[in-house]
């Protein structure tokens, strides 16, 4: 799996502080692209790489705030960093709620600034794992055959292989060796590792 | 007819006894009548002066009459003879009580005629001198007074005090026998100031050579003179003639010793006082009369002299120069005219009151245009203070909007700045990219600069500054915050401005606060609408004989029953708001000569216009 260099997304319609943050990030060796405003933003292909959003409150047409809206709605996992001129305490509220990774005032110190935007390629980075992690474990729950897939259901709702194989019509040797093969596949060593597994399962988005 | 004529002369009969019989009777024990003999005539000044001192002393006691001989002007043996006769006549009836002779003329007569004419009544000289009394044989006993002596050192004296810088004292005597008596007195006298003044006599010479040499006296002397009864050719005079024949001729000033000499033109002398002798008489006159009959009482008390007082004449102090101040204050000033207030009196108080009125008058009314001017100008500044206090709290609403118009300058001038910090440290040579970087932070501190410049026009806190501007400027100028702040609200905005000239004379802050109330209200108004109606519009317009601020939304209008009250203070139908922008608002735009009105469908939104006349005329042209 080869892990591209994270882009920085900035959108702000003020065209000088948006060169200016471009060349800051530039210089300081992030990978950054600019946009004039949200639906500048919007009619770009969704970026599917990592990064994350640099984000402007208020601008003409839809603001910051509907832009992080959108991508919650799309399921779009960029992590959003707001910078607004003026920090209204309402405005910080709603986005902070929408799982924005900081809310931000220009002027703002680079450190301040570079520290909030890796903690969001961070947690970018650490969602994008978290997704494949959760791909691997579909894979193979997928690759299951249905008579494993049952065992499993019932091995996770906490039930015994004598209960199991009374269940199922089967004797309990038989359970007994297919759990053994399923956690084999799903490469889990207990049934509380099993339950954990389950539990993700259920998490994941279709 | 008859008869009536006969009832009245019957009625004046019984009047007339009535009245006899209820007259009150004086009784002879009760005699309280004093008769004056003056020497001289009436209107003597001496003579005034000792009456008023008679009289005050007397008091209401007494009932007083005054003869006058009239010396010297009648003189005579058959005025003496007419005269005697006149007075025996006149008082045969009613004799004084007591009789008072002023003056040596007065007792001479009455010593030669007393006994045709007041046998038995007592008798008081006054001003009488003792060396007349010593030359006569010795007075009866119900003849007594208080002799008065003339002070030749004294009147010296006061010459020397009114000139302190006399040098030379002229001495003037004659060539009668009381002439050269005066002189020996006088020799022995004048040695007494031997060390202060050159004394020098002109004695028993005609009065020709006297008056030529008085007539070349320098202005370092000053003249002496008892006056004299005859000159050294043998010529009679009277002591006053002569005084006066000096006084005129001489060059220098005159004094004499004789009271009878104030008002010939001698500045004057000590002399004795005619008003104190009068109140010495008054007192053995009492003295008299409360007396039990005819028969005086002793008086052993009576002073040996008169006591003496300064006299002099104002007119001849002012001729000589003399200064006031040493004229010796119990002196008795003559001939000093009374002061205006002293002669009318009436008139003065009444001219006085009338100034003092008119003067009233003229300071109340400069009082009340003071208080008027007062207050016009403190309603004008009042009305600065509130149209300050609400650009104030505009500000205040405008704060996000002016906040984010800084900080977006202010961030890119700190990022850019990082940039370089970060492209200078790499090492690399990016110059072209640095020089970019600089360029704009210069850029975006105009900018930044540019913002507070426009926030302290608007909120200075400055006197009214009354000059043309183009309405359209102003505009322009407030249209960045206008637009932040519609951005910040997610309220639509949008700018015309008029293409042609927009003059308008007046307060350039003040009519730019004019818009942002306007602005700020039709924004409060878009609030919350949907999209396509939340949108505000300013637009100045201009045609041949006006010039307009309008300012539109589109929000839910104004209640019909709220229009005619929507520009007065404290009315308002925000949950929190004063109710003051708009009568502000109108304040000033009517201190500009213009007019205010809103127009409003419900449901359509308000329109706000701003007119004024067109200033100038049409022509004037906007500086491009």
């Amino acid at each position: 799996m080869t892990n591209p260099t994270p882009l920085i997304h900035v959108v702000d319609d003020d065209e000088s502080l948006r060169t200016a943050l471009l060349r800051l990030l530039d210089a300081a060796g992030f990978n950054a692209r600019g946009y004039a405003s949200v639906g500048d933003f919007l009619l770009q292909p969704p970026p599917d790489g990592p990064g994350c959003v640099l984000l402007d409150v208020r601008m003409p047409g839809p603001s910051g705030l509907d832009l992080q809206a959108a991508l919650l709605r799309q399921g779009n996992p960029l992590p959003v960093v707001f910078l607004t001129g003026h920090a209204d305490v309402a405005a910080g509220v709603q986005a902070m709620k929408a799982g924005a990774v900081d809310f931000l005032t220009k002027p703002v110190e680079r450190e301040v600034l570079f520290e909030a935007l890796r903690r969001a390629l961070g947690r970018d980075e650490a969602q994008r794992a978290g997704r494949a992690e959760a791909e691997q474990l579909r894979a193979a729950f997928v690759a299951l055959t249905p008579r494993e897939q049952a065992v499993f259901d019932r091995v996770v709702a906490g039930q015994l292989n004598k209960q199991i194989a009374d269940a199922l019509g089967i004797a309990e040797r038989t359970v007994k060796m297919q759990r053994a093969q399923l956690m084999k596949k799903l490469g889990a060593t207990s049934a509380a590792e099993l339950g954990r597994l389950a539990e993700r399962l259920q998490h994941l988005p279709d | 007819m008859c008869r009536a004529k006969h009832g009245s002369i019957l009625r004046l009969w019984v009047a007339c006894w009535l009245l006899l019989l209820f007259a009150p009777a004086a009784p002879a024990g009760e005699n309280r009548y004093v008769l004056v003999l003056y020497s001289n005539h009436r209107l003597l000044p001496a003579n005034l002066e000792f009456e008023a001192g008679l009289r005050e002393t007397l008091g209401e006691s007494a009932e007083l009459n005054a003869e006058f001989l009239d010396y010297p002007r009648f003189d005579g043996e058959s005025y003496m003879r007419a005269l005697t006769r006149f007075l025996r006549e006149k008082y045969a009836l009613r004799p004084p009580a007591v009789l008072v002779v002023g003056g040596e003329g007065a007792l001479d007569f009455v010593l030669s005629h007393r006994a045709e004419l007041f046998p038995r009544v007592p008798v008081i000289h006054a001003a009488v001198l003792r060396s007349f009394l010593k030359s006569r044989p010795r007075l009866p006993a119900d003849m007594v007074g208080v002799p008065i002596e003339y002070d030749f050192p004294g009147t010296i004296e006061l010459a020397l005090r009114l000139h302190p810088h006399a040098g030379r004292l002229v001495v003037v005597t004659g060539a009668s026998a009381q002439d050269r008596a005066w002189e020996a007195e006088l020799r022995g006298e004048v040695s007494r100031f031997r060390d202060r003044v050159s004394a020098e006599f002109l004695a028993g010479l005609p009065t020709d050579t006297v008056l030529k040499r008085l007539s070349e006296l320098s202005s370092d002397a000053v003249v002496f003179t008892p006056g004299y009864f005859e000159d050294g050719v043998g010529r009679q005079f009277s002591p006053r003639e002569a005084a006066r024949l000096l006084a005129a001729a001489a060059a220098a000033p005159v004094y004499g010793p004789f009271d009878t000499f104030i008002g010939t033109g001698i500045v004057g002398g000590s002399m004795p006082n005619f008003a104190a002798m009068g109140r010495q008489a008054g007192r053995l006159v009492n003295d008299r009369l409360a007396g039990p009959g005819p028969a005086p009482p002793a008086a052993p008390h009576l002073p040996e002299l008169m006591p003496k007082a300064v006299n002099v004449d104002w007119r001849q102090i002012r001729r000589w120069d003399i200064d006031p101040s040493a004229i010796p204050d119990d002196a008795i000033v003559r001939f000093k005219p009374p002061t205006l207030l002293e002669t009318h009196a009436t008139e003065a108080v009444v001219a006085a009151v009338v100034l003092l009125l008119q003067g009233g008058l003229i300071a109340g009314l400069l009082f009340e245009r003071r208080r008027r001017r007062r207050m016009e100008l403190s309603v004008h500044q009042q009305r600065c203070e509130l149209a300050h206090a609400s650009r104030v709290a505009v500000a205040g609403e405008l704060t996000g909007a002016i906040a984010h118009e800084i900080n977006q300058p202010l961030g890119a001038i700190l990022s850019n700045a990082d940039a370089a910090d970060l492209l200078l440290a790499s090492g690399a040579d990016r110059r072209d990219e640095l020089r970019a970087i600089l360029a704009d932070i210069r850029q975006d501190n105009v900018r930044a600069s540019e913002v507070i410049r426009r926030l302290r026009a608007l909120l200075a806190k400055q006197p009214v500054d009354w000059h043309p501007f183009a309405l359209n400027d102003a505009v322009r100028e407030l249209e960045p915050v206008l637009r932040a702040e519609a951005r910040r609200r997610g309220v639509g905005f949008e700018l015309r401005l008029a293409p042609t000239a927009t003059i308008l004379v007046g307060d350039r802050v003040q009519i730019q606060q004019v818009l942002i109330n306007l602005a700020l209200n039709a924004m409060d108004a878009a609030n919350g609408l949907p999209e396509a109606r939340s949108a505000v519009a300013v637009s100045v317009e201009r045609d041949a004989d006006r010039l307009a601020l309008v300012v539109r939304d589109r929000g839910h209008g104004i209640a019909p029953e709220h229009l005619p009250q929507l520009f007065d203070s404290f009315f308002t139908t925000k949950p929190r708001g004063m109710g003051l922008g708009l009568s502000i608002t109108r304040t000033l735009v009517e201190a500009h000569g213009g007019r205010i009105w809103a127009e409003s469908s419900p449901g359509a939104g308000a329109v706000f216009r701003v007119e004024w006349p067109a200033a100038g005329g049409a022509g004037t042209a906007e500086p491009a």
